[in-house]
């Protein structure tokens, strides 16, 4: 399972895939800083803008570029993050398989759902269900 | 495969256990974790830790109410006006506003994590003190930006 011992500045190197797993962890909390201030910010110009508000924002490629990188880096650390929390509190290893398929699929399915709905907003399409066959 | 003596009566079946006292070792051996809340002190750093999952954990539902706002979004006008009457009545700004507090402190107390990974503030004293200003920083950002929505009338009670 485990190859030769690696060393970089006297330190081991991960014989698996710990230290991959903690390096994404903080790469996606370091990308976060500076989306999550951006979302305040956003938050603060979306308020009270209403339907009109909301669709000239998003018609600017900037919005919707950074809206779809924070939704996909946010559901990318959320994957892991819960990941952690039900490796910790759920042992038996058919539940733990179960919710873990679970909190990834509800993952996939919102990032899928949110760039869709995102891209259409970004390119002026008509409302739903246009165009999906209504 | 070898399995450590059950500790107790037999009905404490550590192999079947869900209460997080005893995990199967990669080597097959069950072995007890190590202690847990009901053996700890209270200290600041504990308290810090725990609140962040639970704002990890407000954050993720809140994740699903930001597409669910997308979602509004892209069906029209109506859906869009359902959803910012549904999200403007005083129980959706409160869940906004918690939703608010926890994305300020997980931004927090995720700065507060670098520093540590840099190798700094990890002596007991600057744990607690960094632990602090990660809460109040989170507190004042929150307070204020609602406080600037409310003043500037873009949200109204």
């Amino acid at each position: 399972m485990s190859g030769p011992k690696r060393f970089i500045n006297d330190v081991k190197v991960s014989e698996r895939h710990g230290a991959g797993e903690w390096l994404q962890e903080r790469l996606s909390s370091l990308i976060l800083i500076p989306l999550t201030l951006w979302g305040l910010w956003s938050g603060w110009a979306l308020s009270g803008a209403g339907y009109d508000g909301a669709l000239a924002w998003f018609r600017s490629p900037v919005n919707a570029t950074l809206l779809a990188a924070t939704l996909l880096i946010s559901l990318w650390h959320m994957n892991m993050g819960l990941k952690v929390i039900v490796d910790d509190y759920i042992h038996r290893p058919a539940s733990r398989g179960a919710l873990l398929g679970l909190i990834g699929l509800v993952c996939v399915v919102s990032a899928a759902a949110g760039v869709f709905f995102i891209v259409r907003l970004a390119l002026g399409s008509a409302p739903l269900p246009a165009g999906l066959g209504a | 495969m070898s399995t450590s003596p059950l500790p107790g009566d037999a009905s404490n079946d550590p192999t079947d256990d869900q209460s997080g006292r005893f995990v199967r070792q990669p080597n097959g051996r069950v072995r007890p974790l190590s202690p847990h809340l009901q053996v700890w002190r209270f200290h600041l750093t504990m308290l810090g830790s725990i609140l962040n999952r639970i704002a990890a954990g407000a954050l993720s539902v809140g994740a699903l109410f930001v597409v669910g706002w997308l979602a509004a979004a892209a069906f029209g006008r109506g859906a869009y006006e359902t959803y910012a009457s549904i999200m403007g009545s005083p129980v959706g700004l409160l869940i906004w506003f918690g939703l608010s507090l926890a994305g300020a402190y997980h931004l927090t107390a995720g700065v507060r994590h670098m520093i540590w990974d840099a190798g700094s503030g990890l002596t007991p004293k600057s744990a607690t003190s960094l632990t602090i200003v990660s809460m109040v920083a989170a507190v004042v950002i929150v307070v204020a930006f609602w406080a600037i929505l409310f003043m500037t009338g873009k949200v109204v009670l």
